[in-house]
């Protein structure tokens, strides 16, 4: 069962994102830590998002989570499972560790892609209606609204450079690495673009010209959003007696 | 040996030999949505072909597909002989130069002269023929008083240019360039045309995505009309 996402205030999900990124934050349970996943895993689903675009996506930051693992083990000292010539590799804390870090990263992300259902305009209306200033909500928005072209940026030049006749795994690791210094400078030299042009667009459309600002549209939260929110924070408060006794 | 040769010329001239193949392509960005549909062509190295046709019909999608950055979730896209799904990047972008629509998106070093030579001084080239093409670019594109400037600052008809030399100085064989008209004025929209037929005529095949009508009546052998991810029209000058 899918739950019509429009029906939901932003405001009970940036409440939920709160809420279920502070308990990834604090719990070192394994356990519990999986069941959070399992349970953001279920929310985001059922508020519209593909939990195998989800899945995809974390896909690809498996090599993160298996470094971190591997430099959580080397760097914590503690049970060793595995020892080469007197230097433990693997600690049975240090594994325990790395888990808990990919597991808290994997929380965090699926449940920041609760809010993504909402449409930015909403979720600036959400921060403004919250007593959060202006500015501050619009540059929220801007960040959300930036980000994937941004990403889109990096792949496209890295697509150009290799379409220079590049083959960047034939090269050296070191001349690989000076290639991907010349991925940031347009990705750097385009977003100060966009932005010295996007503040030319808004003081030409009057941004802040006057102290207050009036809302067309205007968010109300309703009966099921509290109780959303009530939800939430028994459910957290659970997950904490659970964990502290 | 020279029978030999003589009779592979003769071979080529009666059956040319495709240099890119699409046979039943389909393509979409998301599952289900078909942005090319079921599209069977052959470009010639011999050709200078157009896709001409409507915003959003797929030219762009199908330029970049047979560049190999995208791989056709149907069917197959043969360049120079081999299945672009087996080729990497790097190895398309030796046989095959693309202009990006937008050319901010293809230059990436912090000078004019840097980012024409950047893919020869990555691949060992020496010093001296470095300089020595790139003065070259630099003046048939007329970026020479550019050199030492930052790319990002220049106007969108100096970017289009450089993007073009950064992609020639590579000697590809077959060019596809989506919309390489946009931001040049008459007297360079001119040039342009002279390079490419210059180019041509050297036997580097040539594919455009254009809506400039002057410009592909007048340097186009071949215009195919792309429009809702069909081919339309196939017509030969």
């Amino acid at each position: 069962m899918q739950i019509r996402e429009n029906k939901i205030d932003p405001r009970t999900k940036l409440t939920a994102v709160i809420i279920i990124s502070s308990l990834a934050v604090f719990i070192r349970d394994i356990t519990l830590l999986l069941g959070i996943l399992l349970i953001t895993f279920t929310i985001t689903y059922a508020l519209g998002n593909n939990p195998l675009m989800l899945v995809k996506k974390l896909k690809k930051l498996i090599w993160v989570f298996i470094a971190i693992i591997v430099i959580q083990s080397v760097f914590s000292s503690g049970t060793p499972i595995i020892r080469v010539a007197n230097v433990t590799i693997f600690t049975v804390e240090g594994i325990t560790k790395g888990l808990q870090l990919g597991l808290r990263m994997c929380i965090i992300v699926i449940s920041a892609s609760i809010v993504s259902t909402s449409s930015p305009r909403e979720i600036v209306q959400g921060l403004i209606q919250w007593k959060i200033p202006y500015e501050i909500a619009f540059m929220v928005s801007i960040a959300i609204r930036f980000l994937p072209l941004f990403i889109e940026e990096i792949k496209d030049t890295v697509t150009a450079i290799q379409l220079r006749g590049i083959e960047l795994d034939r090269i050296p690791i070191r001349k690989r690495i000076k290639i991907y210094s010349y991925v940031l400078m347009p990705v750097v030299a385009s977003t100060l673009m966009k932005s010295k042009q996007l503040s030319v667009a808004m003081e030409s459309k009057g941004f802040g010209i006057y102290p207050t600002r009036a809302s067309f549209k205007k968010l109300k939260m309703v009966k099921a959003d509290y109780l959303i929110i009530a939800v939430f924070l028994l459910g957290a408060f659970a997950i904490i007696k659970v964990y502290l006794y | 040996m020279e029978n030999s040769k003589n009779l592979k010329e003769a071979y080529n001239e009666v059956i040319l030999l495709g240099f890119i193949k699409l046979s039943n392509v389909c393509f979409g960005y998301k599952d289900n949505q078909d942005i090319i549909k079921n599209i069977s062509l052959e470009l010639f190295k011999e050709d200078f072909t157009a896709f001409t046709g409507p915003n959003g019909g797929g030219k762009t999608t199908l330029g970049k597909l047979m560049a190999g950055i995208f791989k056709p979730s149907r069917g197959d896209i043969l360049i120079d002989g081999t299945n672009s799904k087996d080729l990497k990047l790097g190895a398309v972008g030796k046989k095959i130069g693309y202009l990006f629509q937008n050319p901010e998106r293809q230059i990436f070093a912090p000078t004019v002269e840097e980012d024409i030579t950047f893919s020869l001084i990555f691949k060992g080239v020496e010093k001296q023929q470095v300089t020595m093409k790139a003065q070259e670019m630099m003046e048939i594109f007329q970026l020479s008083h550019l050199r030492n400037q930052f790319p990002f600052t220049l106007s969108q008809g100096e970017k289009q240019r450089l993007a073009l030399a950064g992609i020639l100085i590579n000697e590809p064989s077959f060019l596809i360039l989506d919309e390489p008209t946009t931001g040049l004025d008459i007297e360079r929209k001119g040039q342009l045309s002279s390079i490419l037929k210059e180019l041509s005529k050297r036997g580097v095949g040539m594919a455009v995505i254009s809506h400039d009508d002057e410009f592909i009546q007048n340097l186009s052998t071949r215009i195919i009309d792309i429009v809702g991810g069909n081919v339309i029209a196939d017509k030969r000058k």
